[in-house]
């Protein structure tokens, strides 16, 4: 028997109460700004951020350059607004790889048997002993290096803690009482999933999405400061971080940019996910499996779904 | 028992008392070792050289032309290269070619033995050299190919007979390929551990080895030039992160450094020696002349004068080095100074070519390379401006070796030749058939004829040069590759370390010495 299941007030619940707290207001804040600059930073950008100027290079802060230039005289404030776009898709797109891929094999592997439930969790279990950037680098090695190569690759080291949290919810939700009616009232399997199952999923995975976006990007500026993914001269805030270190000696500051960049946005992401999980904390819809589900966990779901 | 206030008040002073002295102890080791790593960190004349590992200590196995620094530490070759480049007595004192050049009898100085005390004679040289020549996985095999027999006449000489003329013998013995190694240990299953542990006739002995940390060696008393060596030991550490070197000097940890060009100013400001030593290295850009769209002889002409050398320079070295159009620097034998001027920067012509080729509307390439930052992107955009569209590809730079020297599958890939010790073997390596940095592999025959009438004049004959330059000069012209610009060895050294020789082909140690503290 499970517990009874909280009205689905749940997301927009969890966010009204999320809302109320300051670090949210901050981390939206910063995150607007982030996701303004990656829609728009090519065009905000005073210059051109691939234009050289051999003139120029590796001048301090000033007017005309706000940020310096870098060690081909390109400006680098363009290249940081440039490089937000293409930082924060990598990071985006290496989050919907991971999304797909683990929360598609999630939701299977508690209505698709205990085959198939047995392999899901094997694989997984291996993914999740994999170290992000070596197993990018050893991809990347094989297949090709390119940017999409190397987020496809971190996507899948991703679907892991999207599989878990998946899987996790969903069978909480896969006992409840009001799935059971659902059931001997005749709705499909379909229906259940789409009614009664996944916009309950939704929320947690969002907050999951949230934490895995911060450790997305912060694992594509590791893969770009070491070259990996998105080939020079585009800018990243990792790519731009790697080059600035060669140039200490006559720029000492100028990996702080990058780095700020890196570093507020992961802490934003990271932040905002906090405060909504702490915001679901005590109204957590997920009904916990009875000690009876947990020792049968497998003997009912799958072939009523 | 909760205790009580005054308990807890002496019980916490108690704790951050220790916790202090714990943490002032620490800070004055700390200090001590601080104060010490400034003071050089070095024990009695030991000099530590930031530079990098070769990949293996077997002379005959080596990958990288750049291990030649390295391995000379342990090793003595049969010749050696002066600071002008001439060949002079190593382990050899003397040579003499036959009238028909096809063999050359060296006399090796008298009492020489390796480190393991084993006598160094001509029986040890002989297996030497036919090891480089049979051994299996040797990489040296192809430079003495030429090679039909060694023979030896008493303990001191030996015959290096050849199949054909060939007066660059003594110059190639100069490098790995005349470095002679104690055959008891290359000996059966002591080859395996070569690679780890050298026994040389060098200027010092292995005493030490943390792959990819560092390699401490000690003076070796029995060396035949020991007298010139004022170090009582060596280590070799590998630089991990190059932004840190003047760091690295300043606090002890390095005495002598190799400097990347961008810390030259910081350096001097830090109060280090810098020394820009000539060298052998220029680097080059790979051009596969059987990839499309190199495959016409047009665009690869065009692409020599889409490059603007001067501009490349000031850039990625700071302007250190010249701009050189020929394998060769400046000063060396083999330079032709009427190649000064033959692709000056024209990327108006370099459209044209393009044009004339059937790509009026410019042309894709791709540009692979390990390193991508610096030099690519501002060769891409240079490029442009001619009429070529390029793209970067970053590879891993582990992966340059396979991808363009050994499966030619890259048309266009920066790069640096370290040059060699005989000319002719460097030409072999740029130009020749089976050249590593020759991917499309397609000598003219005029170069071809022009190896053979090298390799048959005597180095001191005056046709000798003028032949070497011809050479080049059809290499340069006829040949897909594009030069750039040569580039110095840069070291930053500690106020406490003498002059560094100035030898091109290799970094040697001899008469420098280290003030103790």
């Amino acid at each position: 028997m499970t517990a009874p299941l909280p009205a689905a007030a749940g997301f927009a619940g969890t966010v009204r109460r999320a809302w109320r707290l300051p670090s949210v207001k901050l981390s939206i804040a910063v995150l607007a700004v982030v996701a303004v600059v990656a829609v728009l930073g090519a065009h905000l950008a005073p210059y051109d951020p691939l234009a050289q100027d051999a003139a120029q290079r590796l001048r301090g802060p000033s007017g005309a350059h706000w940020l310096g230039t870098d060690y081909l005289g390109r400006d680098v404030l363009s290249r940081l607004l440039a490089g937000t776009g293409t930082s924060v898709l990598s990071a985006a797109e290496a989050v919907a790889v991971g999304l797909v891929l683990g929360v598609v094999p999630g939701l299977a592997s508690v209505f698709a048997g205990r085959a198939a439930e047995w392999a899901a969790m094997r694989v997984i279990d291996a993914l999740l002993t994999l170290p992000f950037i070596v197993f990018v680098i050893a991809v990347v090695g094989i297949v090709d290096n390119g940017p999409h190569q190397a987020m496809a690759a971190l996507g899948l080291l991703l679907a892991p803690v999207f599989f878990r949290v998946t899987r996790t919810t969903t069978l909480g939700y896969a006992r409840a009482q009001y799935v059971e009616a659902a059931e001997l009232a005749g709705a499909s399997g379909g229906r259940i999933l789409r009614v009664h199952i996944l916009p309950k999923v939704v929320p947690t995975v969002a907050v999951t999405a949230a934490g895995a976006a911060g450790t997305a990007l912060l694992a594509v500026s590791s893969l770009s400061f070491l070259g990996i993914g998105v080939a020079p001269p585009a800018p990243t805030w990792g790519g731009m971080l790697a080059a600035d270190l060669g140039y200490l000696a006559q720029r000492p500051l100028a990996p702080l940019a990058p780095a700020l960049a890196i570093t507020i946005t992961v802490g934003a992401l990271n932040a905002l996910a906090d405060a909504l999980r702490d915001s679901m904390g005590g109204h957590a819809a997920v009904p916990r499996p009875t000690r009876r589900d947990r020792r049968q966990p497998a003997e009912k779901e799958p072939s009523r779904v | 028992m909760p205790a009580s206030p005054p308990h807890r008040i002496r019980t916490t002073f108690t704790v951050l008392a220790t916790v202090a002295a714990a943490v002032i102890a620490l800070g004055a080791c700390g200090a001590s070792g601080k104060t010490t790593g400034s003071a050089g960190g070095s024990g009695g004349s030991t000099l530590k050289w930031g530079w990098t590992l070769p990949t293996t200590w077997d002379p005959v196995t080596s990958r990288a032309g750049n291990d030649v620094n390295v391995l000379s530490l342990v090793y003595s070759a049969i010749t050696r290269l002066d600071e002008q480049g001439n060949v002079v007595p190593g382990l050899a004192r003397s040579w003499t070619y036959a009238e028909d050049g096809k063999s050359v009898t060296f006399t090796l100085r008298p009492g020489l033995t390796f480190t393991d005390g084993t006598k160094l004679d001509a029986q040890a040289v002989r297996a030497n050299i036919l090891r480089g020549r049979d051994q299996r996985d040797s990489l040296i095999a192809s430079q003495l190919h030429n090679v039909k027999d060694v023979t030896t006449e008493g303990p001191l000489k030996f015959t290096v007979v050849l199949k054909d003329a060939d007066y660059q013998v003594p110059a190639l013995f100069a490098g790995k390929t005349g470095m002679i190694v104690s055959p008891k240990a290359f000996g059966g299953d002591a080859g395996k551990r070569l690679d780890t542990r050298p026994v040389g006739a060098g200027p010092f002995v292995l005493t030490r080895l943390v792959p990819g940390s560092y390699a401490s060696l000690r003076r070796n008393p029995s060396y035949y030039d020991a007298a010139q060596i004022h170090l009582d030991g060596f280590e070799v550490k590998e630089i991990t992160e190059p932004a840190t070197v003047v760091a690295g000097l300043q606090s002890g940890q390095y005495d002598v450094a190799t400097l990347p060009p961008n810390q030259v100013d910081a350096a001097k400001a830090a109060g280090l020696k810098v020394d820009v030593i000539p060298s052998l290295t220029v680097r080059v850009l790979d051009v596969n002349n059987t990839i499309p769209p190199f495959d016409d002889p047009r665009v690869t002409e065009a692409l020599k004068y889409a490059v603007d050398r001067k501009a490349l320079l000031e850039t990625s070295n700071f302007g250190i080095g010249e701009v050189d159009l020929q394998p060769f620097p400046k000063g060396h034998p083999g330079y032709d100074p009427a190649l000064e001027n033959l692709y000056t920067y024209d990327p108006q012509k370099a459209r044209r070519l393009l044009a004339e080729a059937g790509h009026p509307d410019g042309v894709n390439v791709v540009i692979t390379t390990g390193t991508p930052e610096g030099l690519p992107e501002q060769l891409q955009a240079q490029l442009k401006t001619a009429g070529f569209t390029a793209t970067i590809k970053p590879i891993a730079p582990a992966q340059h070796t396979q991808l363009v020297y050994v499966q030619h599958n890259v048309a266009l890939a920066p790069d640096s030749f370290v040059g060699r010790e005989s000319p002719l073997q460097a030409l072999g390596v740029v130009f020749g058939p089976e050249g590593l940095m020759n991917p499309g592999r397609n000598t003219p025959k005029a170069l071809l004829k022009k190896f053979d009438e090298i390799r048959t004049t005597p180095l001191d004959d005056p046709k000798y040069v003028k032949r070497l330059r011809e050479a080049v000069a059809i290499g340069v012209k006829e040949l897909p590759n594009v030069w750039l610009f040569s580039t110095p060895r840069i070291f930053a050294r500690s106020p406490r370390v003498s002059e560094l020789p100035r030898v091109a082909a290799v970094q040697r140690f001899d008469g420098v010495r280290i003030d103790a503290r």
